[in-house]
C-alpha cells in the first residue's frame, strides 16, 4: 500500500511540475513592422543582438509593405497584433475616431528612433534648388501614402509660413518607395518624400539633390528632434500585460545600446541585412540616419509640436485631443 | 365609364357573364399595380432588415470604427453631397471626383464599344480572320483587370491614361465576346430571307445582321459598364491624385471608414444611374425601336 502511495504521489508530483508554467519560457508576442524599411530596422538590430530572447519575449513577425502602416494600425485595433512598429499619423487618426465615436482612445505609442528621418528629394533637372525658386512651378512630388509622416512635416513646415499644400501647384503622387528613385530618374516625378535610404540611393544615382532634410535642420530645429519611428501599443494589452510590455520596451532601448556600442561595419551589416541594400549604399546613409531610441520625451514632444497640430489643422484629428490620447511614455522611465 | 359600360356589354360571355375587355384590361392593370407594390414592399423589407442587422452588428460588436452606423452614413453621404461635410480631407469637391471617375471610366468605356463592337462583327461573320485572331484575344481574356495596372503604370505613367487604359483592356472583353457571338450565331435562315429580298454588302448589314446582333451588344455594354465602374476604383486607388478611387483609399488612411462608406454608396448610385442612362437609352433607340427579338 505504502508502495502505491509512493508511486501515486510521485506521478502526481511529476504531472505537476510538468503542467506548471516554465519560468525561463519566454512570453509570445505578435510584432507588426514595415519591412523591408529603413525606419524599421531597431527591430532587426533586436533581433540581430538577442534584445528580446534577453528580455525573455519570442517574437512571431508580422510584416506590411513599405507605405502600409495603415494596414498594421489596423490589425491593432482589431486585436491581431501586440505591438507594431512604424509610422505615428495612423495612430493619432485611429484614436481620433475612437474619441470623436464617444470611446477611449485604444492606442499609444512612443516615439522608437530615427529622428529627422524626413528627406526631400528634387530632380536636378528642375531649374531652381530653393523652396522660392520652386515653389509656384508645376510639381509631382512622390509620397509613400496619403498619410505620410513625412507629408504631415511638410504641411507643418508650410504652415510657419503660412502656406498650405493648395498654395503650391504641386501634385502630390502616391508611389512605392522602392519605385520612387526610378521615377525621378524616368522623368515621372519631379521630386519625392521619403526616408534616408531611398534618398541616398537617388543620390547615388544621380537622380536629384537632397532639397530638404529635416536631419539637416532645413525643416527647423523641432523637426531635426521628430521621430520617424514609433513603438504602437494597445492600451488594452498593457494594461493587461504591464510585465510584458515594460520588457518589449527594454528590448527594444538594449537594442539601440548594442547598436551605439556597435562599430561602423557592424552597424552597416545589420542595416544592410533588413532592408536588402547594397552596404556601400548604408554607409553613406549612416550621414542623414539615426536609428537609436532616445529615453527623452523629447522626441514625442516634437512630433506633438508639429505633426500633431498640423494634423489638428488639417481637421484630421480633434482640436480636443491632448499629449496622452496619443502617447504613452510611462514605459521610458526604466 | 358609359363607353366602358358599352363595350362590356357587347361583348358579354356565352354563360352571360360580362368577361369585357376593359373589364380584363382593368383585372390586368390592377394585378400589375399589386405586382409592383409587392416587389416595392418585399425589396424594402429586404433593405430595412440588412439595416437593422447593420445597426445591431455596429452597435452589439462596438464596431464603430469600422462600420459605422447607417443613419450615421446616409448623414454623411448627404452632408457630402451638400458639400458641407467637415473636415474634407479629400482636396476638391466630391462633385469633382465624381467628374473626374465619370470622365475616365467613360473614356475608357468609349474606347472598348469603338473597337470591340465593330471588331466582333467582323470576326463573328469573317470565319477567317476569326481563325487568325481568336487565340490572341482569348489568351489575353483572362488576364486580370488588376493586373493590367502595373504595365499600364510602366507605359503611362501615374496619369490619367493609365486609368483609362486599365478600364479598356478590362471593358473590352466582355463587349467583344458578345458581339462577336450575336454576330456568328445569326440564323441563316434570318441572312437568307434578306438576300431573298435582295439585301447585299451594307444593306444587309445594317438591315439584317446588326439589328440581329443588337440584343448581344446591349448585353455587353451592360456588363461592360458595370465592369468600368468596378476598375475606375481598382485604377484610381493606384494611380490616380483624385477621383472617387482615390477617396477611398485616402479616406482609409484617415481611418474614416464612414467616408469611405460614402464613396462606396456613391459609385454605387452613379454606377446605376450611367447605366440607366447609356445602356437603356441605346435600347430604347436600337432593340425596342427596330423590334427587335433575340435569338
Amino acid at each position: 500500500m505504502q508502495f502505491w502511495t509512493r508511486i501515486m504521489t510521485a506521478s502526481l508530483l511529476a504531472a505537476a511540475l510538468g503542467a506548471a508554467p516554465d519560468g525561463h519560457a519566454a512570453d509570445k508576442v505578435r510584432v507588426g513592422m514595415l519591412k523591408p524599411n529603413v525606419v524599421t530596422v531597431i527591430y532587426w538590430i533586436a533581433v540581430k543582438t538577442g534584445a528580446f530572447e534577453k528580455n525573455g519575449l519570442e517574437v512571431e513577425e508580422h510584416p506590411f509593405p513599405s507605405g502600409q502602416s495603415v494596414a498594421g494600425v489596423e490589425q491593432m485595433l482589431r486585436g491581431n497584433l501586440d505591438f507594431y512598429i512604424g509610422a505615428g499619423g495612423e495612430v493619432a487618426r485611429a484614436n481620433s475616431q475612437s474619441m470623436q465615436a464617444g470611446k477611449p482612445p485604444p492606442l499609444a505609442m512612443m516615439p522608437a528612433g530615427d529622428k529627422g528621418g524626413t528627406n526631400f528629394m528634387m530632380s536636378n533637372k528642375l531649374q531652381g534648388k530653393t523652396f522660392d525658386d520652386l515653389k509656384s512651378q508645376q510639381l509631382r512630388i512622390g509620397i509613400s501614402s496619403p498619410s505620410s509622416t513625412h507629408l504631415i512635416l511638410f504641411r507643418s513646415f508650410l504652415k510657419d509660413k503660412n502656406l498650405t499644400t493648395n498654395d503650391l501647384k504641386w501634385q502630390f503622387i502616391t508611389v512605392q518607395g522602392e519605385n520612387m528613385v526610378p521615377a525621378l530618374l524616368g522623368g515621372q516625378l519631379d521630386g519625392f518624400m521619403h526616408d534616408a535610404l531611398t534618398a541616398t540611393i537617388a543620390l547615388q544615382a544621380k537622380a536629384g539633390f537632397l532639397f530638404m532634410s529635416a536631419h539637416r535642420g532645413d525643416m527647423g530645429e523641432t523637426a531635426q528632434n521628430l521621430p520617424n519611428t514609433m513603438i504602437t501599443i494597445s492600451r488594452g494589452y498593457t494594461a493587461a500585460h504591464p510585465d510584458i510590455t515594460r520588457r518589449f520596451v527594454k528590448a527594444i532601448f538594449d537594442a539601440s545600446d548594442a547598436y551605439d556600442k556597435a562599430p561602423v561595419s557592424e552597424q552597416v551589416k545589420m542595416i544592410a541585412e533588413w532592408t536588402h541594400r547594397d552596404p556601400a549604399v548604408v554607409e553613406q546613409m549612416l550621414q542623414i540616419f539615426d536609428p537609436r531610441v532616445p529615453r527623452s520625451d523629447k522626441p514625442a514632444q516634437a512630433w506633438w509640436q508639429l505633426d500633431g497640430t498640423a494634423m489638428k489643422a488639417r481637421g484630421e484629428i480633434l482640436p480636443q485631443m491632448k499629449f496622452d490620447d496619443v502617447f504613452d511614455l510611462s514605459y521610458l522611465k526604466q | 365609364m358609359s363607353s366602358s359600360l358599352d363595350t362590356a356589354s357587347i361583348s358579354a360571355g356565352a354563360a352571360g357573364t360580362p368577361i369585357a375587355e376593359p373589364a380584363f384590361s382593368d383585372y390586368a392593370r390592377a394585378k400589375r399595380r399589386r405586382v409592383r407594390w409587392r416587389r416595392i414592399f418585399r425589396g424594402g423589407v429586404g433593405t430595412l432588415v440588412v439595416l437593422l442587422l447593420w445597426e445591431w452588428m455596429s452597435r452589439a460588436f462596438d464596431l464603430e470604427l469600422i462600420l459605422p452606423r447607417p443613419l450615421a452614413v446616409l448623414r454623411n453621404v448627404v452632408s457630402t453631397l451638400m458639400l458641407t461635410n467637415e473636415p474634407w480631407l479629400y482636396g476638391p469637391n466630391i462633385y469633382v471626383h465624381l467628374e473626374h471617375s465619370f470622365l475616365r471610366a467613360m473614356i475608357g468605356f468609349g474606347l472598348a464599344a469603338m473597337i470591340a463592337i465593330p471588331l466582333g462583327l467582323v470576326l463573328g461573320r469573317l470565319a477567317t480572320l476569326r481563325e487568325f485572331t481568336l487565340p490572341v484575344i482569348k489568351a489575353l481574356y483572362p488576364v486580370p483587370g488588376i493586373a493590367w495596372i502595373p504595365i499600364a503604370i510602366l507605359w503611362f505613367g501615374l496619369t490619367d491614361k493609365a486609368v483609362v487604359f486599365v478600364v479598356f483592356t478590362t471593358t473590352f472583353f466582355p463587349l467583344f465576346f458578345n458581339t462577336e457571338a450575336g454576330a456568328r450565331l445569326i440564323n441563316p435562315v434570318v441572312l437568307n430571307a434578306g438576300r431573298c429580298f435582295g439585301a447585299r454588302g451594307p444593306v444587309l448589314f445594317f438591315r439584317v445582321i446588326l439589328p440581329a446582333t443588337v440584343p448581344y451588344i446591349i448585353t455587353g455594354l451592360r456588363i461592360s459598364i458595370g465592369t468600368a465602374w468596378r476598375m475606375i476604383v481598382a485604377g484610381e486607388m493606384l494611380a490616380a491624385q483624385d477621383g472617387i478611387g482615390f477617396m477611398l483609399m485616402e479616406s482609409r488612411f484617415q481611418f474614416r471608414a464612414v467616408d469611405l462608406m460614402t464613396a462606396m454608396i456613391l459609385v454605387s448610385i452613379v454606377g446605376y444611374l450611367t447605366e440607366k442612362l447609356i445602356v437603356d437609352t441605346i435600347e430604347k433607340r436600337t432593340i425596342e425601336k427596330w423590334e427587335v427579338q433575340p435569338g
